[in-house]
């Protein structure tokens, strides 16, 4: 175990020294995420706000409930909302599709209701994808809530008046009728913000459970999601350009001099591979780091994530230790590696969304640890443990890791 | 102290090592010479424990070589690689390097503070390796093998490559080496370095020891002759035929090759013989040179070869 260490410890010693492969293979993912989250995360442009898609579902029919469906559809406004008034169904149904930002329901009685100074609710559905799109229509369906509430308790006597002449024929309303309401109306205008508490109209805003927008979608949610997938790709660069090592150190003759000392070859194929797990968990957590501190990423619980990036650096260096078992020399390595680790990558969803993959490229990706760590990694975001992602590249690693010992103690024997 | 018995080693067809027998005492310095393919690093892979699939046994200090791992703490080995890091300095190479035998840290560092002055770097003990020249590193190279003080110092052609400076300072240090009690057994192809450094050498071919002893006695069995070294514009074969008859007690070919020949005889006045021989068989001969017997002529008559071939 001494030898073991110092071997690791001398390894890790003249990586710092020449570090500049490790600074480049940590920052080429850390520079790719950042480019493809800013070209490709939804934003707002020079202050303008897009277009917001509003479902709107009137079941009251109502004198108020058509005023507030007029409201929705001025022209004023028609410049940010987009309205459709649809029924519950369809736009429950659209909603889970995506394809609006809100929908604002409108109750049953919601005119006789409020007329009644009873409180009403008015739900509306938000669809988290959009970012803060429903905001503004949340906040547009509060403000008239509170217009409403406040309409209503200060012109209560009106309200009165106005409730019985909606049970009454429209042919029987005379403008003798209206004007003494009218005529009170305008004297508590003036006074009417001392009326607008408590809020008669209250709202209840809710979040689809559509696949895909379970949280709400930010620019660190996509430096989340392209991250990982970065991040075991360089690893597995890295642990590559590291444990070649091997191969160079068995041309040069250092390794037949290490084989003349009393270091047993266990010992050494040992260090070799923790050499390449310490220094890949070294680069992930640098890579954690500037993902949390400069993206913003939220990576979940801190432990499981820890533990998934250590299966997925102990399946690395078992692959490559395997790998430069079987391949004759450098060269070979270089040549053979990196095809391998951009396939993986491809086929693994580093470099694409799976779920955007042709399915018999998701069934290769299977094979690759790539996909078992965006997984994974995608589950822990979640607040979930990544079980299966944790048994697959641990199993997986230690079956390399099976073949790979007694493959290199050949190798290094020659 | 160490006891070589019938080593045999074979890569296919071609015989590495023939029964290689050998017996080494302490603080003996033995240079082991000979041409390319004689077997000298297959000899130094397999004493160091790097190479397989021979038969024979070594017995190091009573025990056999290759069964007791801890006889590795005892063995030192130069190799000819530069084999160390180029990216650490001398010092952490040495640290590095004595770190895998089983020697205490705090005297670890004494010995390789020691080892850096001893091989004249200690000025440059921090700098890192791949900045040396050459012979620094040939230096470094050399001094890696003693940090562990080993009873037997393996050396595989420690001079490879490098300035008349450094190779003095590299033979001078295998001299005290050898001085202070370590068995040493080092290969090259230049006999001026075993010459001036070994007590004992020994000249192998083809996987078995020719002839081994002290310089004298080696060049006691050319005996007391003259060495003439023919040059000139002539084919091996032609030369062999030419003197063919003249072969015998008192004429020897001891080595031919297109346009150089070099033959012992008992004395001066066989050499108009042989000249008028060659100029009879119309051999262009451009130069003649008589030389006394030294260990190079020991190496031509025994494997027939130049140490540069």
């Amino acid at each position: 175990m001494r030898r073991l260490l110092l071997i690791l410890g001398s390894d890790v010693r003249r990586h710092l020294k020449a570090p500049l492969p490790i600074i480049i293979f940590i920052l080429i993912p850390l520079m790719m995420t950042g480019l493809i989250g800013m070209i490709f995360a939804p934003r707002v442009e020079d202050g303008q706000l897009p277009p917001i898609q509003v479902l709107l579902v009137d079941h009251d029919q109502g004198l108020v409930s058509k005023l507030l469906v007029g409201a929705f559809d001025n022209d004023q406004m028609k410049k940010t909302l987009q309205v459709t008034v649809t029924d519950e169904a369809e736009g429950r149904k659209r909603m889970r599709k995506g394809s609006a930002s809100a929908m604002v329901v409108i109750p049953e009685r919601f005119t006789l209701d409020l007329l009644d100074a009873r409180p009403v609710t008015i739900e509306v559905v938000k669809n988290p994808a959009e970012q803060f799109l429903p905001d503004v229509v949340e906040e547009f369906v509060n403000t008239m809530a509170v217009v409403l509430s406040g309409a209503v308790q200060a012109f209560a006597e009106e309200a009165k008046g106005i409730r019985a002449m909606l049970e009454s024929p429209l042919g029987s309303i005379s403008w003798e009728m209206l004007s003494p309401q009218l005529g009170r109306a305008q004297k508590k205008m003036i006074a009417a913000e001392r009326y607008l508490n408590p809020l008669l109209v209250r709202l209840n805003t809710q979040e689809t459970t559509a696949a895909g927008a379970r949280t709400r979608f930010t620019q660190a949610d996509l430096f989340a999601a392209i991250l990982p997938g970065m991040a075991i790709m360089f690893l597995l660069f890295i642990v590559q350009t590291l444990m070649r090592d091997i191969l160079s150190e068995r041309t040069d003759g250092k390794l037949r001099r290490m084989m003349t000392t009393p270091l047993r070859p266990l010992e050494l194929i040992g260090a070799r591979l923790l050499g390449g797990w310490v220094m890949g968990m070294a680069v992930l957590l640098v890579m954690v780091a500037v993902g949390t501190l400069v993206f913003r990423v939220a990576w979940g619980p801190f432990g499981d994530f820890l533990l998934l990036g250590a299966a997925g650096a102990f399946w690395t260096a078992a692959f490559f230790a395997l790998f430069h078992a079987l391949v004759r020399n450098r060269n070979q390595a270089g040549a053979l590696g990196a095809p391998l680790i951009l396939a993986f990558s491809l086929f693994g969803g580093s470099m694409m969304n799976p779920e955007a993959m042709p399915k018999a490229f998701r069934a290769v990706g299977i094979l690759t640890p790539n996909r078992w760590f965006i997984d994974g990694a995608a589950l822990v975001r979640e607040g979930l443990f990544p079980l299966a992602a944790l048994i697959v590249l641990a199993g997986s690693g230690l079956l390399l890791l099976a073949l790979a010992v007694p493959a290199l103690r050949r190798r290094i024997s020659e | 102290m160490l006891e070589i018995r019938n080593l045999t080693k074979s890569y296919g067809d071609i015989q590495a090592l023939d029964r290689f027998s050998l017996e080494l005492g302490k603080g003996e310095v033995l240079g082991l010479l000979g041409p390319n393919g004689a077997g000298k690093t297959t000899l130094i892979s397999i004493l160091a424990g790097t190479l397989g699939g021979f038969t024979g046994t070594v017995n190091f200090l009573g025990r056999n070589l290759f069964a007791d791992r801890g006889l590795k703490n005892r063995l030192g080995v130069v190799p000819q690689e530069m084999a160390f890091y180029e990216d650490l300095s001398a010092r952490d190479n040495l640290l590095f390097w004595g770190g895998l035998y089983d020697v205490p840290k705090a005297e670890l560092k004494r010995r390789a503070g020691e080892l850096l002055e001893l091989v004249e770097l200690a000025g440059r003990a921090k700098e890192p390796v791949k900045n040396f020249s050459g012979g620094m590193k040939r230096r470094l190279n050399t001094a890696i093998g003693l940090l562990h003080r080993p009873d037997l110092l393996l050396l595989d052609e420690p001079t490879v490559g490098i300035d008349v400076q450094a190779k003095v300072s590299i033979l001078e240090i295998i001299r005290g080496v050898g001085a202070a009690g370590t068995a040493v057994i080092f290969t090259t192809h230049q006999l001026a370095e075993v010459e001036t450094t070994c007590s004992r050498i020994a000249i192998m071919d083809h996987g078995r020891i020719l002839a081994q002893g002290t310089l004298d006695e080696l060049v006691r069995i050319v005996g007391e002759r003259d060495i003439l070294e023919i040059s000139g514009e002539f084919a091996a074969a032609a030369f062999s035929g030419a003197v063919r008859e003249l072969a015998g007690n008192d004429v020897e070919l001891l080595s031919v090759a297109d346009g150089l020949a070099v033959l012992a005889v008992t004395d001066t006045e066989q050499i108009p013989r042989v000249m008028g021989r060659l100029f009879r068989e119309k051999l262009a001969v451009a130069d003649l040179k008589i030389k006394t017997p030294s260990l190079e002529t020991v190496f031509l008559r025994l494997t027939g070869r130049s140490l540069r071939d």
